[in-house]
C-alpha cells in the first residue's frame, strides 16, 4: 500500500482516475452539506445564525464548483454504485435523543458538517514532487485549508450553551458522523491501494518546498493577518 | 506498536530502554507527538532509564475525540500507564501543557511517583498566558496547523538553534502538519483554556520535584514557575541557563543530564528540595550553582533583594 496518492505522471500531476475518485467523494460530501444547509435557510433571513449559515452555503458551492473545473474526470464505471453508497450514508439523522425534532436535525447537520470538515484532509494525501501548479493539487489544499476555517461554525453552535443541557448526545452524534464520514473515506482511500492506519504520517515526510501561495486577500483581511495554506 | 485502551480509546505509547532500570514517563506539550522526545529519550536511555513516551488523547496516533477532550481523561491515561511499570522508581516529566497532567498527577496520586519534573509548565493561566493561548487557537484557527507551527517554532528556540536546524524545521513542519489534525489540536487548546487553577492544591504534592524553566522562556516565564516553587514542599527550581521553552528539543544531552542527577539524588535520598532556587550547568558534566542569595531570581538584570526571602536557602539540593 501507498502512503499518498499516485504515482505521479511525469508532469507531477495526479493520475486522472484518481482525481475522479477523490473528487466525486468530495463533490459528495460538500453536495450532500450544502444542499441541507439550503434546506435549513429560509428565503429570507431572520436570526444571526442564518447569516453563518447563508455564508457556509455560498463556501461549500464554491467547493463544488472548484472540484468541478480542476479536476482532470475520466469515466469510473464503478462510480454510481459508490455514489449511491456515499448518499445513502450522507442523508439526515435527526438526533433522537434531544426530544426536539427540529434542534436534533440541526445537531445531525453540524455534526456532519464537522465531520466534513475535519475527516476529510485531501492535501494530506498529496505525494513528494507534485507539481504545486496543479490545479487539483491546489484545490485540495484550498478544500483542507477552508474547512479548518468552515468547521468553526460547527464548534461554536455544537459547543455552545445552548446545548450544554445534551452535550453527552451532541458529542455522541458528532462520533457518529466522523465514524461514519471516516470510514467511507477510509474505503474509498483502501479501494485506490493507499495506507489509512495513519502509519504513513510516521514515513519520511516529503521535502519541504517552502511557503506555499498565499491565500487569497479575503482570507488574508479575515485573519488579520497574511496566513497560508498548509 | 503498543497502545493503551482507556475509555474505549486507543492512547499509542513507547517503550524504550532497559526493561529494569528506573522509569521516566514524558508527557507531551500541546503540538508535540511520541517522536519529537526520541533526542530526549535516547539521552535518557544512555543514563539507564526505561522511557514511556505516549501521545495524549488528540495527539499523534491516539484517538482523537471530536468536540470534547476532558483533562481528566488525559491524567487517567497517565495514571494507567504509570501502573504498568509495576514496583520501581518511576519519575514523571511534563512539559508545559504536559507539565500540567504530571502535576495533576503528582496532586493525586502523588504515591504512585518517586519524583515530579515540571518543565516549563504552569499551574494557572494569568491573563499574559490566557491572552497568548487565545491568540495561539486564533492563529490555529485561521491559519492552520502550518501557521501555529511557524508561531511557535521562534518562541520555543533559540535563533542559533533554529539557523542550525533550518532544513529539518520544513520537514518537522510538514510532520506535524500530518499528524496534527486542527479541530483536535482546538479541542486540546480548549481543554487547558478553561481550566480551574491548580495552585491551592499544588501544597499537597510530596514527592521530590525539580522544576525546570528556561532563561529565556517567555512563553511560561519565570513568575509561573515561582508559583510551583512557592507552593510545592519538596521543590527546587533550576533556571536552565539560555534555554526557551522547549529545551528538552534543543539541550536534549544537558536536559537527561540534570533529569538523572536528580533521580539519582532522589533514590539516593540526598534530595533536599526545600523551594530552593538554582542554576542550571551549562554542559553535560557541569554543576548546579545556587542562585546568588542577594539577588532577585525573578529579575532579568542583577538586582539586589528588596526583602528576606521567606524560604531558608539550604544546602545542595541537586547535590
Amino acid at each position: 500500500m501507498r502512503a499518498f496518492l499516485g504515482p505521479l505522471d511525469e508532469a507531477g500531476r495526479i493520475p486522472a482516475y484518481q482525481q475522479t475518485l477523490v473528487s466525486s467523494f468530495l463533490a459528495s460530501a460538500h453536495g450532500a452539506y450544502a444542499r441541507q444547509l439550503a434546506f435549513a435557510l429560509s428565503g429570507r433571513l431572520h436570526y444571526a445564525w442564518q447569516v453563518e449559515l447563508h455564508s457556509q452555503f455560498c463556501r461549500e458551492m464554491e467547493i463544488l464548483s472548484l472540484l468541478a473545473r480542476a479536476t482532470s474526470w475520466v469515466p469510473v464505471p464503478t462510480l454510481a454504485v459508490s455514489l449511491w453508497h456515499w448518499e445513502s450514508a450522507w442523508l439526515p439523522n435527526p438526533v433522537e435523543a434531544v426530544g426536539d425534532r427540529g434542534l436534533g436535525t440541526l445537531i445531525d447537520l453540524a455534526a456532519f458538517g464537522h465531520a466534513v470538515h475535519s475527516v476529510l484532509r485531501p492535501a494530506a494525501l498529496l505525494p513528494e514532487g507534485f507539481d504545486q501548479a496543479d490545479p487539483f493539487a491546489l484545490a485540495m489544499r484550498r478544500i483542507e485549508f477552508e474547512s479548518g476555517r468552515l468547521m468553526q461554525a460547527q464548534i461554536l453552535f455544537l459547543k455552545g450553551p445552548e446545548l450544554a443541557h445534551v452535550r453527552a448526545s451532541v458529542a455522541a452524534a458528532v462520533e457518529r458522523r466522523h465514524a461514519q464520514v471516516r470510514q467511507q473515506w477510509n474505503d474509498l482511500l483502501r479501494g485506490m491501494d493507499i495506507e489509512t492506519s495513519g502509519k504513513h504520517t510516521l514515513a519520511p515526510a516529503p521535502a519541504y518546498r517552502g511557503n506555499p501561495p498565499p491565500a487569497p486577500a479575503s482570507v488574508a483581511s479575515d485573519a488579520g493577518a497574511a496566513v497560508r495554506s498548509p | 506498536m503498543p497502545w493503551l485502551e482507556h475509555n474505549r480509546r486507543r492512547i499509542h505509547y513507547e517503550l524504550a530502554g532497559p526493561a529494569d532500570g528506573p522509569a521516566c514517563v514524558l508527557v507531551n506539550g500541546l503540538t508535540q507527538y511520541v517522536r519529537l522526545w526520541q533526542p530526549f529519550r535516547d539521552a535518557l536511555v544512555a543514563r539507564g532509564f526505561h522511557v514511556v513516551s505516549f501521545d495524549m488523547l488528540g495527539q499523534g496516533q491516539s484517538d482523537k475525540p471530536s468536540l470534547f477532550i476532558e483533562q481528566d481523561d488525559q491524567v487517567a491515561v497517565l495514571g494507567a500507564l504509570i501502573k504498568k511499570l509495576g514496583k520501581r522508581p518511576i519519575f514523571v516529566a511534563g512539559i508545559s501543557f504536559g507539565g500540567v497532567i504530571a502535576l495533576r498527577h503528582a496532586i493525586e496520586h502523588g504515591e504512585s511517583i518517586s519524583g515530579l519534573i515540571p518543565m516549563s509548565s504552569f499551574a494557572e493561566i494569568p491573563a499574559q498566558l490566557f491572552l497568548l493561548g487565545s491568540a495561539l487557537r486564533t492563529g490555529l484557527i485561521l491559519g492552520g496547523t502550518t501557521f501555529l507551527q511557524d508561531l511557535l517554532f521562534p518562541m520555543n528556540f533559540s535563533s542559533e538553534w533554529l539557523e542550525s536546524k533550518r532544513d529539518l524545521i520544513g520537514l518537522a513542519t510538514h510532520r506535524g502538519w500530518l499528524v496534527n489534525d486542527v479541530y483536535a489540536l482546538q479541542n486540546l487548546m480548549e481543554s487547558f483554556l478553561d481550566f480551574p487553577p491548580l495552585t491551592e492544591q499544588l501544597p499537597s504534592i510530596q514527592v521530590p520535584t525539580m522544576i525546570l524553566n528556561g532563561e529565556y522562556d517567555f512563553l511560561t516565564p519565570r513568575p509561573l514557575q515561582e508559583t510551583l516553587r512557592t507552593k510545592i514542599p519538596d521543590s527546587a527550581l533550576v533556571i536552565v541557563p539560555r534555554a526557551y521553552h522547549a529545551f528538552t528539543l534543543e539541550k536534549p544531552d544537558l536536559t537527561a543530564y540534570m533529569v538523572s542527577r536528580f533521580a539519582e539524588d532522589v533514590m539516593a535520598r540526598r534530595w533536599r528540595g526545600k523551594r530552593t532556587i538554582w542554576v542550571g550547568p551549562e554542559t553535560v558534566g557541569g554543576e548546579f550553582v545556587p542562585f546568588p542569595a542577594e539577588f532577585d531570581h525573578m529579575r532579568s538584570i542583577p538586582v539586589r533583594k528588596q526583602a528576606p526571602e521567606a524560604a531558608p536557602r539550604e544546602e545542595v539540593a541537586a547535590s
